[in-house]
């Protein structure tokens, strides 16, 4: 693929999270689909604000701790009943309570990592690159104090000058163009 | 400063009327008319147990101990979660501190409750029908008593005699009522002083909380090992008083989970309950979820790796003749459907069907304690069976449940059910996405 040209979208810059979810808001509800929100900390009604409801991290979860949990149980029950069979105190062979410890941290364990690496790769990380960080404001404010609503170029919506005087609409401190 | 305009426009305020709304009388009569109808069925369940296996009335008071229990719980598992908001802070206080205390002034009910036991305690505890060397010799000849309960009775007569069995009680409880009485003036107090003063009460309810905690956890283990570990004289479980805690946090939680979100129909609690304290509220009960099957595992698994003849028969009083079923259910009830339910963001976040969760945690509290206490019993122990005794633990503790919950919403009913001169009022007022 050839590398991308052009503009990736329009950021506009707020000074709350108030301001930035009403803003997302409104754009929603006018139509803007390929848009994404910024800020220095989880805000959760600016997710809601565009439409992002739920990811697949905590399916990648439950999968991860149902995997573990069950490899773990077989290969103590195949160590136990098949491979090596001792007898311990007379009990019997498969002694599932005893094998429900090791099964648990099991499940804990690929729960976890689950969790942190599905997290990692549904956001598409790691990036080695990211447009949005031509723009100064963005560098400088985006983990510090500051919110961004950018209006991705792929959107059909997408007018350079009206989408412009559209984010301008919401009295941002700024609107930059971003390039790729 | 743009950030602080904005967030004072778009703050929520208080409603004038910060008393509980009128529908809590409609509770109260509610409540009051379940608890007649089901002690008169629990009286109609005892007189055809008597005429059917002559324990009607034993049964009565087995099911009244688990109704004691359920109470016990929440009146001093309430004072508890109370002493932990005010060590923990955070805003969650503001939505449960006001039914906590309400939950904890509903201890004379409870002492009631337990008056009852004393008074009946001969038909509940092997150690309180045979009380000196002669009396269980005389047992054991008669064949009601075998060896090893013989044995233990008498070794463990001094802690285990009804004196010692009330004055501990007594003790506890008075204990308790100087707790309810401190914490519950103290709030008063802290809300009639000027505003300026609150760093001074968090720093003092603060102190009176911490030490509380640790005297709750010994006095509340002391209880439950007499008031139910002691049915079965011949075992004991280092774990049990911590098993109880742990229950109680989880019924707890359940109870004010339900409180705070029937109440948010109308103000003041519409006003300051929002959907970020409801999900962290979700989180902790299902925290204690997974504490309450960690430790409840982890006394079986021990006893079980053990296999010590001191130990397993309380097990295998519990598991053979049919009760294999009921601990499976127990299992499945008071564990797997909880988790996987409170599992769910959407679940916690949805105020109709964490009141469900919650409303079947408790279900499943009094379905736990059932599998604790009535194979306690001769007649029981390893022999699951239908009687109409068996009926009490429904009508029994729903009946007494009942009665606590009306006296709980009177309660409710005295004080206002927000708290002003509280640092987290206005960040609670706030919109969610206001703070990190």
């Amino acid at each position: 693929m050839p590398p991308r040209e052009g503009t990736y979208g329009l950021l506009a810059e707020f000074d709350n999270p108030s301001d930035l979810v009403r803003a997302a808001r409104q754009a929603r509800e006018d139509g803007w689909r390929r848009m994404d929100c910024y800020t220095p900390y989880p805000v959760e009604e600016a997710a809601e604000a565009i439409g992002f409801h739920r990811n697949k991290v905590p399916l990648v979860t439950l999968v991860g701790g149902l995997m573990g949990l069950t490899a773990m149980f077989a290969l103590e029950t195949w160590v136990s009943v098949l491979a090596y069979p001792l007898n311990i105190g007379g009990r019997p062979t498969y002694s599932w309570p005893a094998f429900i410890v090791p099964a648990y941290e099991w499940t804990i364990l690929w729960a976890g990592l689950s969790a942190c690496f599905g997290m990692l790769a549904l956001n598409g990380l790691p990036a080695l690159y990211h447009p949005l960080f031509n723009a100064p404001n963005f560098r400088d404010g985006a983990t510090t104090d500051k919110f961004f609503l950018c209006l991705e170029a792929l959107d059909p919506k997408f007018d350079l000058l009206e989408g412009r005087a559209y984010l301008e609409s919401f009295q941002p401190t700024s609107v930059v163009e971003v390039e790729y | 400063m743009a950030h602080e305009s904005h967030a004072a426009t778009h703050a929520k305020t208080l409603p004038a009327d910060l008393g509980a709304p009128a529908f809590v009388d409609g509770w109260t009569k509610r409540a009051l008319t379940v608890g007649a109808i089901f002690s008169v069925v629990a009286v109609i369940l005892a007189l055809l147990g008597q005429s059917q296996d002559q324990l009607g009335w034993d049964h009565l008071l087995r099911a009244w101990v688990l109704g004691l229990m359920l109470t016990f719980g929440w009146s001093v598992g309430g004072l508890a979660l109370l002493m932990v908001q005010y060590c923990t802070g955070g805003k969650w206080g503001l939505l449960f501190r006001r039914p906590l205390e309400a939950m904890s002034r509903s201890l004379p009910l409870v002492f009631v409750y337990w008056l009852v036991v004393v008074i009946a305690m001969k038909k509940l505890y092997l150690w309180a029908q045979y009380t000196s060397v002669s009396d269980t010799a005389a047992a054991l000849q008669a064949g009601l008593i075998n060896e090893v309960q013989q044995h233990c009775l008498d070794f463990k007569r001094p802690m285990l005699n009804p004196v010692t069995f009330t004055w501990v009680g007594l003790l506890c409880f008075a204990i308790w009522a100087f707790y309810v009485w401190r914490l519950n003036s103290l709030a008063l107090q802290r809300e009639a002083d000027k505003a300026g003063n609150t760093p001074y009460w968090i720093k003092k309810l603060e102190n009176i909380s911490g030490p509380g905690i640790v005297v709750y956890s010994l006095t509340m283990t002391a209880a439950v090992i007499y008031w139910v570990m002691s049915m079965d004289p011949t075992w004991y479980s280092s774990v049990y008083g911590l098993l109880f805690l742990v229950g109680q946090g989880y019924s707890v939680l359940a109870f004010c989970i339900i409180v705070s979100i029937s109440l948010s129909k109308a103000e003041p609690f519409k006003t300051i309950l929002r959907q970020t304290e409801q999900h962290d509220m979700g989180k902790l009960t299902f925290a204690f979820v997974m504490l309450n099957i960690y430790l409840a595992f982890a006394q079986f698994l021990i006893i079980w790796s053990g296999n010590l003849p001191e130990e397993i028969p309380w097990y295998l009083d519990r598991i053979r003749g049919h009760w294999g079923i009921i601990i499976t259910l127990d299992f499945i009830f008071h564990w797997l459907i909880p988790f996987s339910m409170l599992l769910s963001r959407d679940i916690k976040r949805n105020k109709r069907r964490l009141v469900r969760v919650c409303q079947w945690m408790i279900f499943a509290k009094a379905f736990d304690l059932f599998w604790l206490i009535e194979p306690n019993f001769k007649d029981a122990a390893r022999n699951l069976h239908f009687s109409w005794g068996i009926l009490e633990y429904v009508a029994v503790p729903v009946a007494m449940v009942s009665f606590w919950v009306a006296f709980f919403c009177t309660r409710l009913k005295t004080r206002p059910l927000v708290q002003v001169n509280d640092p987290h009022l206005a960040e609670i007022l706030e919109p969610e996405h206001a703070q990190a």
